[in-house]
């Protein structure tokens, strides 16, 4: 694909030739080649818009990331070893997987809305209490 | 005791489905009561060594089609365990297979969530061992059986091949998921038995050197050997294996 300035350099080396050449080529002529480029490139650029590939529809489904075993593996040691402890131990507090784990309540808190925020996890209150969850997807 | 073993190797061919079934035998035996769930989802062998035609499947459990203690059968009378014996099949039919392969994400996502909460319900209802025989490799269902168990018993076959299998395996599965590992290096060459020294593999212990038998092959067709030949080899590896995970615990 010739860019603009591909056209401009070309039109400058044939400005160039025409200045050294012995055979006498009418400037008007050069002139007519350079538009006929233009146009070329002009209407090259069309197509090139046509063609480019269309962005796919994201699936809903890619957009709710499941908290399959594999995208559990794939998480930082901190955020995995909380959400590896939600799997066994089922919907729980932060405190219960605080005292699982051995952490701070208030670390395995933040660990724990960290997940809610990945879409990973889903939080519910009963009563004053409020419990976490892996969450379903489908 | 509650101890959830799973069986696991990173390359087919290496034992697992004899060495689950031995060692089930012998916990059952020895007065443990057993759960052996075949997790081979794609390529089910269990029911073909126990001639089992269940009404349910471990497919139809993972589908939450019914509860885990609906999909076991009890063999114990036929093994003449003093513990009970409990196995639950894979189902063989192909578009069983089909239907599970095609599962998504979504999917076993909630499948290790039933496979905790089945776990849960065999530990409930007095099982002391669950032994999940898994098939070999990353699969979905392997790495679910992973992270349901408590610890990881991997059996390779001596080749350079499994061994760097096994590496990842360890670096990529076991480790992010804080399992317990033991390693057995199955079908040993006769000839290098006794020059086998190591003690680990890439920081994991080697709890047995089995070496080749052909016998053992044939006989576990149709013979549980821990059982029929409690004398033999193979059988006093397998009591060896059992003792030692009781101490590795």
């Amino acid at each position: 694909m010739l860019s603009k300035h591909d056209i401009y350099e070309m039109g400058n080396r044939s400005k160039g030739r025409e200045t050294v050449a012995t055979v006498s080529i009418d400037s008007e002529v050069c002139e007519q080649i350079l538009q006929s480029l233009k146009e070329i490139n002009s209407k090259l650029d069309k197509l090139v818009v046509q063609t480019e590939p269309i962005p796919p529809k994201i699936k809903q489904l890619d957009i709710v990331d499941s908290m399959d075993v594999m995208t559990l593996l794939s998480l930082p040691d901190h955020l995995r070893t909380t959400a590896t402890t939600l799997f066994e131990i089922g919907p729980a507090t932060a405190e219960e997987i605080a005292t699982s784990t051995k952490k701070e309540r208030a670390v395995e808190s933040n660990y724990l809305n960290q997940l809610v925020r990945m879409d990973h996890v889903e939080k519910y209150r009963t009563g004053r209490k409020v419990y976490f969850q892996i969450k379903d997807n489908a | 005791m509650a101890l959830c073993l799973a069986v696991h190797s990173s390359k087919g061919g290496s034992g697992k489905t004899s060495i689950s079934i031995n060692l089930a035998a012998a916990y059952a035996l020895e007065g443990k009561n057993v759960c052996l769930i075949d997790i081979d989802m794609r390529g089910p062998s269990l029911y073909t060594f126990f001639d089992a035609k269940p009404p349910l499947w471990i497919n139809d459990f993972l589908s939450k089609k019914c509860g885990m203690m609906d999909i076991v059968e009890d063999v114990s009378s036929r093994f003449q365990t003093s513990g009970k014996f409990f196995v639950a099949y894979a189902n063989p039919e192909i578009k069983e297979i089909r239907d599970f392969a095609c599962q998504d994400r979504s999917w076993q996502s909630k499948a290790l969530k039933t496979l905790i909460s089945g776990k849960k319900e065999l530990f409930a209802n007095g099982i002391d061992v669950v032994i999940f025989d898994t098939s070999p490799g990353v699969e979905y269902e392997s790495v679910n059986a992973v992270a349901a168990s408590d610890m990881v018993l991997v059996t390779h076959n001596s080749t350079n091949v499994s061994l760097n299998a096994i590496e990842q395996l360890i670096t990529g599965i076991y480790n992010p998921l804080s399992k317990k590992v033991a390693l057995i290096n199955n079908m040993c060459h006769g000839n290098i038995m006794n020059s086998i020294v190591e003690e680990e593999v890439f920081g994991i212990p080697i709890l047995e050197n089995i070496s080749c038998m052909c016998d053992v092959a044939v006989k576990s067709n149709n013979q549980v050997l821990v059982i029929s030949e409690p004398q033999h080899w193979f059988s006093r590896s397998i009591i060896n294996i059992k003792d030692k995970l009781e101490r590795f615990q």
